[in-house]
């Protein structure tokens, strides 16, 4: 579904230049579940944002399901965002303001839907995630996996087909981020295409793939066993190996 | 997205910070205020002044003595013209065919005192003419003597209150009283009349002109009241007044006045004056954009999570643009509203205040200061909200939110 072929990106700062990507060139199947990991400023988060059409490669082609993603003007990446992909934020990114099923609705705002129908959908979305009772519930009166899932309903109101999470359960609680990885597998069995940007070996070991990338380059492609093999995790309730 | 939800989205942002949306709201309905109750000040004493002119009736000329074009001083200031007598005033009505009516008029301020008390009124010498130019009613007794004008009875009609002043519930008429050191016989008393032209015709007493005179120690009339008949052509009549004056004078040293010449210079004064306040209204609706433009700009630099958010689910360039835009409008838009109810409520406090003077908004000050307050708000809410479209989603998303 996704295909990036020698993708650099560039930073340049006065005198210095940064590439925080390079030559990057991978392939994620559609329905496939894929982590990345890496030390801070190893490129991991540039590569989620170029993979959710957010910051532009400075070279390179970038195919989501063979259309060009380089040659689209900021609408349509916008138009593409909407339809065919979920953000998670680690902060979670919910409008304070609004309560859990008006964030819901969000997306479904910008794409036009009547309201009556995207109350109906934000609904059937918010008890997919487990919160059917907490519709109207403001950001501040829910706890952070519960946050968590209101944004990952938020994510997948639009039935996108990539789900990109960047460190998804970085600010919750041991408990919380088990759940949230379980409904994000949940949703990855259903066949949504999953990319987890994360150092936390116990998420990453979750994928199918991982790639481990450092200063701006994929430097391994392990799979889900070698992982584990490398990464033994005894309690999956509590690992020590998060940060 | 539509633009119900655009608003609503506008609302609900704004109602987070409801004391700062407020105040920048005030802002506009201070302008729009300001804009509606001064305008409606001007506009209300140009009717104030049309309409105390039109009472006159449009046939109306009043001589003058005095040149004002030589000067450019108002008439009666300017060196010493020839007096204005009686004599001319008889000669006017002789002389012009058109001239129906004179009322001859001597003005001074006189104390006026019945037994032990007394009262400083302005004194009015006249003719029965007078009464019937002014609309002025004879509410007791009767009004002054017709006949010879030159004699000058020692008579006086006094105006209510003056007569309620100094006889409470006494009977005036055949009642004598001092005017200055002259004694005068009351012989009638004036119905109500109210404030016209700027004076109190409750309060004035009349006199007969030449008494007026005598008593004033002077030579020239104050002014001629002279009644056209209907449908003359009054610019030919004060071409007219003006050959007779110049025949007995040897000099046209007289003004005409017609009440449409004093109210077409009255409301160029007040024209000038109300551009002045839209002048002065249309700065501070400027500066409450400027409030508007501020408390967006920091809206925008305080919601940059949200905006990043939007955008990385999605939200076009345009539709980041038209949600800051909506909210400015909607500040500008309340504030135009909120400030046309306080500008008419505020009229309605100042006509009950004073009922005499009209106060009315102008339509086109209402419809300008609406639209132009609804425009300050997309103007000034540009900026912000093109910078929000600006933003870089990557680095509006890793600021806290």
């Amino acid at each position: 579904m996704i295909r990036l072929e020698d993708i650099w990106r560039t930073f340049v700062m006065g005198e210095q230049t940064l590439h925080a990507l390079k030559s990057v060139t991978e392939t994620i199947s559609a329905g496939e579940h894929v982590s990345i990991i890496g030390p801070s400023g190893s490129g991991k988060s540039t590569l989620l944002n170029v993979l959710g059409c957010l910051d532009k490669p400075s070279r390179g082609r970038y195919f989501f399901d063979d259309r060009a993603v380089e040659g689209l003007d900021p609408d349509e990446l916008a138009q593409l965002r909407l339809n065919e992909i979920g953000f998670i934020f680690q902060s979670f990114h919910l409008v304070p303001r609004l309560d859990a099923l008006a964030n819901i609705e969000l997306p479904m705002i910008l794409a036009g839907i009547a309201r009556a129908e995207r109350r109906e959908r934000a609904r059937g979305v918010l008890e997919a995630v487990g919160l059917g009772d907490r519709a109207a519930h403001r950001p501040s009166e829910l706890s952070g996996g519960q946050k968590q899932r209101v944004a990952i309903a938020r994510a997948i109101a639009m039935q996108p087909r990539l789900l990109l999470a960047d460190e998804p359960t970085g600010n919750l609680d041991t408990r919380s981020g088990v759940q949230i990885l379980d409904l994000l597998e949940e949703l990855n069995q259903k066949g949504l295409t999953l990319a987890v940007v994360t150092h936390d070996p116990e998420v990453a070991g979750r994928a199918d793939r991982i790639l481990e990338m450092r200063d701006g380059e994929i430097i391994r492609r392990i799979s889900a066993t070698e992982f584990s093999a490398a990464n033994p995790i005894f309690d999956r309730g509590g690992s020590g190996a998060r940060p | 997205m539509s633009a119900e939800d655009t608003f609503r989205f506008a609302i609900t942002a704004l109602l987070q910070q409801p004391r700062r949306a407020g105040l920048s709201l005030l802002g506009v309905v201070i302008g729009v205020v300001a804009v509606i109750f001064l305008t409606a000040l001007g506009e209300g004493a140009r009717l104030y002044v049309t309409e105390q002119f039109q009472t006159l009736g449009t046939d109306v000329i009043v001589v003058i003595p005095g040149k004002t074009e030589t000067t450019g001083m108002m008439p009666g200031f300017t060196g010493t013209p020839n007096d204005l007598t009686i004599d001319d005033a008889r000669a006017l009505l002789r002389r012009i065919p058109e001239v129906i009516r004179i009322a001859p008029i001597s003005m001074g301020n006189e104390t006026v005192s019945y037994e032990n008390k007394s009262r400083q009124v302005v004194v009015l010498g006249s003719t029965p003419e007078f009464f019937e130019l002014r609309g002025i009613p004879i509410a007791l007794g009767s009004g002054l003597p017709e006949g010879d004008i030159d004699r000058g009875a020692n008579v006086a009609v006094l105006g209510r209150e003056t007569a309620r002043e100094l006889f409470a519930e006494e009977n005036p008429v055949g009642k004598s009283i001092r005017i200055g050191e002259w004694r005068i016989r009351v012989i009638g008393v004036n119905g109500p009349r109210g404030t016209h032209l700027g004076q109190n015709l409750d309060e004035v007493s009349i006199v007969p002109v030449a008494t007026g005179m005598r008593m004033f120690n002077r030579t020239s009339l104050f002014r001629i009241m002279i009644q056209l008949r209907p449908g003359s052509d009054i610019e030919a009549v004060k071409r007219k007044i003006e050959a007779v004056i110049l025949d007995r004078h040897d000099e046209v040293d007289v003004t005409c006045m017609t009440p449409d010449s004093v109210v077409d210079s009255l409301s160029a004064i007040v024209s000038t004056l109300t551009l002045v306040l839209v002048g002065i209204a249309a700065i501070s609706l400027a500066v409450a954009g400027i409030g508007i433009m501020n408390v967006m700009l920091v809206a925008v630099s305080e919601r940059r999570a949200e905006i990043g958010l939007l955008k990385a689910i999605g939200a076009t360039h345009r539709q980041v643009l038209l949600i800051f835009l909506m909210e400015s409008l909607v500040i500008s838009t309340a504030g135009a509203l909120v400030g046309l109810g306080i500008g008419y409520a505020t009229i309605h406090f100042a006509t009950w205040l004073y009922p005499a003077m009209p106060a009315e908004a102008p339509i086109w000050a209402v419809a300008s200061v609406l639209g132009l307050s609804v425009l300050a708000g997309v103007f000034f809410g540009v900026l912000p909200a093109r910078r929000a479209m600006h933003l870089d989603p990557i680095i509006a998303l890793s600021s806290k939110g």
